[in-house]
């Protein structure tokens, strides 16, 4: 009996150590990812393996309003597939109704980022960021932090998830659990793959029409040295953070662009001082993680608190070198902000220039990510309906 | 003085099974007992308190649980030994033990129906006088993956994943000027979308490269407690919410940060909670901790 105890408190303790080293792979097994064969593939935790039965109980997980406190909340609540995962809201409220802080990130290509959200340098995985909206008081999101147990419960009442948690956690008999339905939403997440924009049929298909004229010339400028949007949003996804399975180390990028300055010495809002608030840095205060541009016509408002409401606007942005907030408590001169990235110099853009960046941008849009049924909720009208 | 002594039945297994071990390596069982209080008055889910902060309001508290670690008994000589938790598969692991006042009930609906108010271990047979422990979960434990920690590291209200690692000291409150829940209210009850708590943890725990976890804690936030008089066979370590608050207005809150003190930096709330709990914050020296204390 006594020994039997200590075995499982050692398989216990070996279990949590192995996933402490975080050990990651490129492979993602026998999984089949449908990727063009110009994109590597993503990196997936070793303690996480792809299937295609996992993916499918986190989809269902993902739409699945169970996993809020009054069950008015989904993942998909503040991430909606037609808005590229986003919510089309500067902030989103929460099971409470008190609203949030910072404005819901895009997921598409969530696969190659090393690490998420937009300034917690220490969310390294999907599997323990869906943590946040879940657990999290402050802003309370979903909200069933003290209510796991009635989860678990919830779900083992629906006639349907039992075997779909058999089927995609066969090792842990199907066990229903934080540790199971985390990595289910996980491998999910890292299946929202948008690869088939019209940029990507012109840049990487061989199909040099596939996007207008005044899209190329848009393009021109953003990878220009007039404008330098590419040195932030570089690479594959239009972001300079990334991990993937052909890069040795993976890159990481948080910049101030001088979207505040409150107190004339780089402050932002007390509520969204950026980096700063884990690292405890000066020099990190307003910086935010480079989001990903793909489908970014789609996501509007923008930035991190989804104070500016246009593309147009982020172009005038950038163009102003920071944003000049005039009235109320955040007044200041952005673009005089002391941490602001010297990149965000300033520049002169004509009205032919703003509408080919525009459509450059617009070129950046997947339609088929946005509609592909693999991604779509499970729970809508012709899927069958769980009990609520 | 607590006099820890082998049971019989531990004594006769040692015998049995080496006759010739010395006396001093026989343990026996120790039992910290702790008690929650809101300006001396028995906590309970449920009940309100009057004569809170600086206001001298009302709060109705909604949650209090808090974990401690590295407990350590000291004998007559100053000498300090390990009191070595029992590993119940429940409250306590390696050692940490969660303590957990509330029971679920009225504005405590978020918590669970079991309580815990005791710390249970084993130790070397002696005479001690006194105790020492710390409030918080020890880093080397406070920054795994929770999904797969053992209990009671899983619990989630415990949870501090926006920061990296669990809180430890959770309370949650309503106050005369803020109510526990604003509108809509959450139609289960409990929560604390306002109202005043307070949610210790360790800050600012970056690490130098993305690969790797949190190698330290700018501020680590873990409280060292030591009464080096305690009987635990008689007395009873306090836990008083009211006693933290003393210096708080919890009627308001500082717009643009977490309802009460979260342990963010530059929070104008959290000065006066962290100074009596013990703590540096934002440059202000540590004072002393009031949170605790012996009856």
């Amino acid at each position: 009996m006594r020994a039997g105890a200590t075995a499982a408190r050692v398989t216990a303790i070996v279990a949590v150590a192995s996933l402490a080293l975080g050990l990651l792979t490129g492979a993602g097994g026998g999984f089949e990812w449908r990727l063009p064969a110009w994109v590597p593939l993503p990196v997936v935790p070793a303690d996480n393996p792809m299937s295609a039965e996992k993916v499918n109980l986190g989809r269902h997980l993902f739409y699945d309003t169970r996993l809020s406190a009054d069950g008015s909340m989904s993942c998909a609540t503040c991430h909606r597939q037609a808005l590229a995962f986003t919510d089309g809201r500067a902030v989103a409220p929460g099971v409470d109704g008190t609203d949030g802080v910072r404005s819901a990130m895009p997921l598409a290509n969530v696969a190659y980022l090393p690490v998420l959200t937009w300034a917690n340098p220490n969310l390294r995985t999907l599997e323990v960021q869906a943590l946040v909206p879940m657990f999290g008081e402050h802003p309370r999101e979903m909200g069933i932090a003290g209510r796991e147990q009635e989860l678990f419960a919830r779900l083992r009442a629906d006639a349907r998830y039992p075997s779909m948690f058999r089927a995609a956690f066969p090792d842990q008999h199907g066990e229903i659990s934080l540790a199971t339905i985390t990595r289910a939403l996980a491998a999910f997440e890292r299946t929202l793959l948008s690869f088939d924009s019209p940029y990507d049929r012109y840049r990487y298909g061989g199909q040099p029409e596939a996007i207008s004229a005044a899209a190329k010339r848009g393009e021109a400028l953003f990878f220009g040295e007039k404008l330098e949007c590419y040195h932030c949003h570089s690479g594959f996804n239009f972001t300079d953070n990334q991990q993937h399975a052909r890069l040795a180390h993976p890159e990481i990028g948080y910049h101030n662009n001088g979207l505040y300055n409150v107190d004339g010495r780089g402050g932002f809002p007390p509520d969204n001082p950026g980096l700063r608030e884990v690292t405890g840095r000066a020099e990190d205060e307003g910086k935010f993680r480079t989001p990903s541009l793909r489908n970014v016509a789609l996501t509007a408002p923008y930035m991190h608190d989804g104070s500016v409401p246009t593309l147009r606007a982020v172009l005038a942005h950038y163009a102003a070198g920071g944003r000049t907030v005039t009235t109320g408590p955040h007044r200041g001169a952005g673009a005089r902000n002391p941490n602001k990235s010297p990149l965000v110099a300033g520049f002169e853009l004509s009205e032919d220039e703003i509408g080919d960046l525009i459509a450059f941008l617009e070129s950046l849009t997947d339609d088929r990510f946005v509609t592909d049924p693999r991604f779509s909720d499970p729970f809508a009208k012709g899927s069958p309906t769980p009990t609520r | 003085m607590l006099r820890v002594h082998a049971s019989a039945a531990l004594a006769a297994a040692a015998l049995a099974a080496c006759t010739t071990a010395p006396s001093t390596t026989t343990t026996a069982p120790v039992t910290l007992r702790f008690a929650g209080a809101v300006n001396g008055a028995e906590f309970r889910c449920g009940q309100s308190y009057d004569g809170v902060g600086v206001t001298r309001s009302r709060i109705t508290p909604s949650d209090f649980r808090l974990f401690v670690s590295d407990v350590e008994l000291v004998a007559r000589d100053g000498s300090t030994v390990p009191l070595a938790l029992d590993q119940d598969g429940v409250w306590q692991y390696r050692g940490v033990a969660l303590i957990d006042f509330e029971d679920g009930t009225g504005p405590c609906s978020m918590g669970t129906k079991a309580v815990r108010t005791t710390v249970t271990g084993t130790a070397p047979q002696g005479d001690y006088v006194g105790v020492r422990f710390t409030l918080g979960v020890p880093f080397a434990l406070n920054h795994g993956d929770p999904t797969v920690a053992p209990t009671p590291l899983n619990v989630t209200a415990m949870f501090w994943n926006w920061q990296g690692g669990y809180k430890f000291l959770k309370f949650d409150t309503g106050s005369t000027g803020q109510p526990a829940t604003t509108a809509p209210p959450d139609p289960r009850g409990g929560g604390s979308a306002s109202g005043f708590s307070v949610h210790l943890g360790s800050t600012l725990c970056a690490s130098p490269s993305p690969k790797d976890p949190p190698s330290a804690c700018q501020n680590p936030n873990q409280v060292k407690v030591a009464f080096d008089r305690f009987d635990a066979a008689k007395q009873v370590i306090v836990a008083d919410i009211g006693r933290v608050l003393a210096e708080s207005n919890v009627d308001v809150n500082a717009p643009n940060t977490s309802p009460g003190c979260m342990s963010f930096p530059k929070d104008p709330d959290c000065p006066p909670v962290m100074r009596n709990l013990g703590l540096p914050y934002d440059g202000a020296p540590a004072g002393k901790q009031v949170l605790f204390s012996v009856r």
